[in-house]
């Protein structure tokens, strides 16, 4: 799988989701990269679901640097053929982490897992259940919610802020949870720290997305508290996600606006002072006309940038396309 | 380029594809399929009808597979969300299996009975045929003014002498259709776009009608955007295969500016004597200048380097016909 960038290449997507074979193999990949819980029982809870159900699957666990398998779960991995462990030498995050999970998974159904017990087992029924029943991808949406009132506020302003991107409104991205065909996984545009917002980028593809309410693990019913870094990089991510979602295909019009923002301010501080001093008045001491030109170069520079910007989009466009097929007659 | 998943062959692979796209037309979509059908009465190529659904909110997609139900030559696509027009028009090109292909508005508001004379046009030897709203039936204030401003811009910045940028109906040769890719809202550039890789275009009056089902989906906040698109267009059809003359011509103003207050401070200096202040802000503005220029000379090389790095665009070489 490689990342291609926001827009997809002109795949078809076959009108009937994947039928239930009985044969089928569900790879569940685990990211580990920030707060581990015991995966041995995070396997056999989930595990045992699955087998519940009938499944066939496996179980991929993607160690991120400065990540180690414990004793209990190398053992486990050595017993079981199920059980396959992935370790990155270094940092480089959970995006990067999902991808070779699903790189090296071979089940026809992912099913990422955050790598603590954060939903219910039998969660992992509802979400496979909306797979079968059409949906390119189910995500998980914690409810009820057990979670102070800091938390939610958190997560509901987040998540506003990312509706107003997209048609729909997302209760639960933070939710590690999902389900999907591999056609879908294989096809998402993953880089960077985008995992945040798979659900907002598959639908963004034209993916069909549904969110399905799935009981809350009682191990993640507790305070988080982050610190200002945290926020800083969440809104980074957030302004990021807002400029590839709108201005991919059209860079122009974002560098243009700020370009000629800054091109109209400069124009009119340098109009004034060309007026004083026709009037008579010295305007070499003022540092306004400094201020005029500059404004008016730095415009310049940015229209110029998003005219480069704009060669680049043009050059890829033969290969791209801005639609996805979702049926066809 | 090839589409994967493109349809097998059926009876008769149609000669002549017809495609309109659709947002929230549910009640169109019957009226549309029988014009069309009534104007293609006496052609005799085989023709296909692509209804392409652009994630319509409404029952828009129940409408076209009811319509591919009742008549063979009709094809539905429907797709993942709401693209725009540009993007729709593509998925539908890109399905469309005929030589010929002719786009028209969803909304009733092209007539397909102009289809046989565009048809007919394109064979007389060219590779695009734009019809032209005469009269055209809508809002004076809020389309017809902008659309009339729009498209004299369009005309003098390109140069290519089409009347009606914004009109749908259009006929395309499939070798014209190949060497354009449109994205972003460049539906409107089409005839300029063409030009640019050597197309032959023609132009002829078509029907208009007032909007009878549904609403309008444009709105007159797209007027500014229209006018960045033109700037990008004229960048891209004048400076395709050579973007560092493109950015040369453009640093050659504020090189002119650096020039013009590099003597101003040259002349204060020399005229007033070492103490006036303008002896330190002029050289500051032309150096300011420079800079400026400078860059935009850098950035003339950072898009030959995306040049050279995407090959087929390197390699475009223009359409061109055998003559006599």
């Amino acid at each position: 799988m490689t990342a291609k960038g926001v827009l997809m290449e002109p795949t078809e997507v076959p009108a009937i989701a994947a039928k239930l074979s009985g044969e089928r193999l569900i790879s569940v990949v685990v990211p580990v990269v920030e707060r581990a819980d015991d995966l041995v029982a995070l396997h056999r809870e989930f595990g045992s679901e699955l087998a519940a159900r009938g499944e066939q699957f496996e179980f991929l666990f993607v160690f991120d640097g400065g990540f180690e398998p414990s004793p209990a779960l190398l053992a486990l991995s050595h017993e079981a053929s199920d059980v396959h462990l992935l370790r990155f030498a270094q940092r480089f995050g959970e995006t990067a982490a999902l991808r070779l999970g699903i790189e090296r998974s071979r089940g026809e159904i992912i099913l990422t897992l955050p790598a603590y017990l954060q939903v219910r087992p039998e969660g992992v029924g509802l979400l496979l259940d909306a797979v079968d029943g059409g949906a390119d991808m189910a995500v998980a949406n914690r409810s009820p919610r057990v979670d102070s009132w800091l938390n939610r506020m958190q997560s509901r302003a987040f998540h506003r802020m990312l509706g107003g991107l997209s048609e729909h409104r997302f209760h639960d991205m933070a939710c590690g949870a999902r389900a999907m065909p591999r056609r879908v996984a294989e096809a998402l545009p993953l880089y960077g720290d985008m995992h945040r917002f798979i659900p907002a980028i598959a639908l963004r593809e034209g993916l069909q997305v549904q969110e399905v309410p799935v009981p809350q693990h009682p191990n993640d019913m507790r305070v988080r508290v982050y610190g200002p870094g945290v926020y800083f990089r969440r809104l980074l991510d957030i302004a990021t996600f807002f400029f590839l979602a709108k201005f991919t295909e059209k860079p122009l019009r974002f560098f243009g606006l700020v370009g000629s923002t800054f091109l109209g301010v400069g124009g009119v501080l340098s109009l004034v002072l060309l007026v004083e001093r026709l009037g008579g008045t010295p305007i070499a001491n003022r540092p306004l006309l400094l201020l005029g030109v500059l404004l008016i170069a730095l415009g310049v520079q940015l229209i110029g940038l998003g005219l480069v910007g704009e060669i680049i989009v043009h050059l890829r466009a033969p290969h791209r396309r801005a639609y996805r097929v979702r049926e066809r007659i | 380029m090839t589409v994967p998943g493109t349809p097998s062959a059926p009876p008769a692979t149609p000669e002549l594809s017809v495609v309109a796209p659709l947002f929230n037309e549910s009640q169109n979509v019957r009226p549309l399929v029988e014009w069309i059908v009534q104007a293609l009465e006496s052609e005799r190529r085989p023709y296909e009808i692509i209804l392409v659904d652009d994630g319509s909110r409404d029952d828009t997609w129940a409408q076209v597979a009811q319509a591919a139900a009742a008549d063979q030559r009709v094809r539905g696509l429907r797709l993942g969300r709401n693209v725009g027009q540009t993007a729709a028009m593509m998925a539908g090109f890109d399905h469309a299996r005929g030589q010929v292909v002719v786009s028209l508005d969803g909304d009733l508001q092209n007539d397909p009975r102009d289809i046989p004379a565009l048809i007919a046009k394109l064979d007389e030897g060219y590779d695009l045929v734009c019809g032209w709203r005469q009269q055209r039936k809508d809002k004076l204030l809020l389309r017809k003014i902008p659309s009339w401003v729009a498209n004299r811009l369009i005309r003098r910045l390109t140069g290519v002498p089409i009347t009606d940028n914004g009109c749908s109906l259009k006929a395309y040769r499939r070798t014209l259709l190949n060497r354009v890719s449109l994205y972003a809202e460049q539906h409107r550039f089409i005839p300029a776009l063409s030009a640019s890789v050597g197309a032959r275009i023609a132009e002829m009056p078509v029907r208009h009608h007032a909007r009878r089902f549904g609403e309008s989906k444009y709105g007159i906040s797209r007027t500014v955007k229209v006018l960045v698109d033109l700037l990008t267009l004229k960048m891209i059809t004048t400076f395709r295969s050579r973007p560092l003359v493109g950015f040369i011509t453009a640093s050659l103003l504020p090189l002119g500016a650096a020039l013009v207050f590099t003597i101003l401070w040259l002349v204060a200096l020399t005229q007033f004597g070492p103490v006036k202040s303008t002896a330190l802000v002029f050289p500051g503005i032309a150096a300011l200048w420079l800079a400026t220029a400078l860059y935009l000379f850098m950035l003339g090389l950072v898009a030959e380097v995306a040049l050279r790095s995407e090959q087929e665009g390197a390699r475009a070489t223009p359409t061109a016909w055998e003559v006599g």
